[in-house]
């Protein structure tokens, strides 16, 4: 299919397939085009058809809601081509010379999975291509068993690498999540989209590092922390990583987070915060490294941070809603961090 | 219309925003330290409550949904992320009160999208 794209800053035609969101073909081709969540949620990369049949495979994604209709307004990471088409997409759009960083379609295999508590799993992916990716971004997986793609950051950072490792946690009801936990793994074929998202954090940054994540959160701050390390980020910089989760027993990845605490040397500093339950000492039992707190985990960054925050900072949320505008305000009114010096993928 | 008392200065705090009823029209009033300002209660953006969402400091109002944020010396748009001005209403402190000019409602045009379907979509870079 044709498929073309006037934008506020130019008119961009390729080729895309109708089998995939027309989101996905164009930023593929190297396009720029605007997107948050790219899996229907949040609304941000609505596009105006203005000829040629294009349909919505989630007509009902919670980011569809306020779409004109009528209009012929659709959200691109929904939309799949029909026919030759136009779109208007209001947003000033670049188109990218090297398309060896763009994110791709890959097939990928499940390489091992292991369930690191009652409800969460950790699993790795073998790629059919390596990718390069920034740490803090994510991927679209799809398995043909369940409809519809499902947005998880990577957990590992390796340079141009075919091993991606990701964590779930298991909702009710999620088809995704569910089939993760329902199913042998090992050697099942996935299709991935990737990489995708902002929210990273890289040398580039040469500031101290917050990272506040709730449960599966933790996954794009365990890929910052790995790249910070290779990078002798805490040489220079100090880290301070809150994670929060239900209780002791829900704490997954203590053992990791312990080892970059220690790699560090004293420049890093983890607070695993317990929302159920009281901790019965003020570290972890098993890695004392790794501080323990009670209450949200906002909450526990708050106290944690009461003081020491620097002038040079950058701030990383990761979680379920109340969760990040609780950590949000914290940045903005304690921390005092300018709203470009915030990250976190906006899901909803 | 003319210059409304939408509240008493004291009514809001430093650093915090209170929606209020004027003449029928719901409006935000925000103090950011160094005076006030009036404004729709929504965020341009999505039309999230600012009242829930918006986060005062520094002299910048943030919207928490997605980071929207203006600076309120100067109603510059501020932070990486902001695409649309924040509409105001003309704004006066008096003898302890603070008075809008409000000849009608502020809205925003969430029908921006409209001009797609026009020759004005491709200048309104």
């Amino acid at each position: 299919m044709k498929i073309k794209l006037e934008t506020k800053s130019g008119v961009f035609t390729y080729t895309g397939d109708c089998s995939e969101p027309i989101l996905f073909s164009g930023l593929s081709a190297g396009l720029s085009l605007p997107y948050e969540c790219a899996t229907g949620t949040c609304g941000s990369c609505r596009a105006r058809v203005m000829d040629g049949s294009v349909e919505m495979a989630w007509p009902e994604a919670p980011g569809a809601a306020k779409l004109k209709r009528d209009k012929g307004d659709v959200l691109m990471c929904q939309a799949r081509a029909n026919s030759d088409c136009v779109l208007r997409v209001p947003a000033n759009v670049t188109q990218a010379t090297d398309l060896s960083a763009a994110p791709k379609w890959r097939v990928a295999r499940i390489a091992a999975a292991r369930q690191l508590t009652a409800d969460v799993i950790h699993f790795d992916l073998t790629l059919s291509s390596p990718m390069t990716f920034k740490a803090g971004q994510f991927a679209v997986v799809e398995t043909p068993d369940v409809l519809g793609g499902r947005a998880y950051s990577m957990v590992n950072y390796v340079e141009g690498t075919n091993e991606l490792s990701f964590v779930v946690k298991r909702k009710p009801g999620g088809g995704f999540s569910e089939w993760l936990f329902a199913n042998e793994l090992v050697g099942k074929e996935l299709k991935i989209f990737g990489p995708l998202g902002a929210a990273t954090f890289g040398p580039e940054d040469q500031k101290d590092f917050i990272g506040i994540a709730g449960g599966s959160g933790i996954a794009g701050i365990m890929s910052i922390l790995e790249r910070a390390t290779l990078t002798e980020h805490f040489r220079k910089h100090k880290g301070y990583i809150f994670f929060g989760v239900r209780t002791l027993a829900d704490g997954f990845y203590v053992k990791e987070l312990a080892d970059y605490v220690d790699k560090a040397q004293g420049a890093l500093e983890v607070t695993l915060a317990l929302s159920d339950e009281a901790p019965a000492s003020p570290t972890h039992p098993e890695f004392p490294q790794v501080r323990l707190d009670g209450g949200f985990v906002h909450e526990a960054a708050k106290r944690a941070m009461e003081g020491r925050y620097g002038d040079n900072a950058m701030g990383y949320v990761a979680g379920p809603p109340p969760m990040v505008d609780g950590a949000l305000r914290l940045l903005l009114t304690e921390a005092r961090l300018p709203p470009q010096s915030i990250r976190y993928d906006k899901f909803a | 219309m003319s210059w409304i008392k939408v509240c008493a200065a004291s009514d809001v705090p430093k650093n915090t925003c209170h929606k209020v009823w004027v003449e029928g029209i719901s409006v935000l009033v925000v103090n950011y330290g160094e005076g006030f300002r009036v404004m729709p209660p929504i965020c341009p953006h999505m039309e999230e409550p600012l009242e829930e969402s918006g986060v005062v400091a520094n002299c910048v109002l943030t919207c928490t949904k997605h980071l929207w944020a203006w600076d309120l010396r100067t109603l510059e748009m501020d932070g990486s992320e902001t695409e649309k001005p924040l509409k105001t209403y003309d704004v006066k402190e008096e003898n302890g009160d603070v008075y809008a000019f409000i000849e009608g409602e502020i809205v925003y045009e969430f029908d921006d999208e409209d001009d797609m379907d026009d020759d004005s979509f491709f200048t309104n870079a």
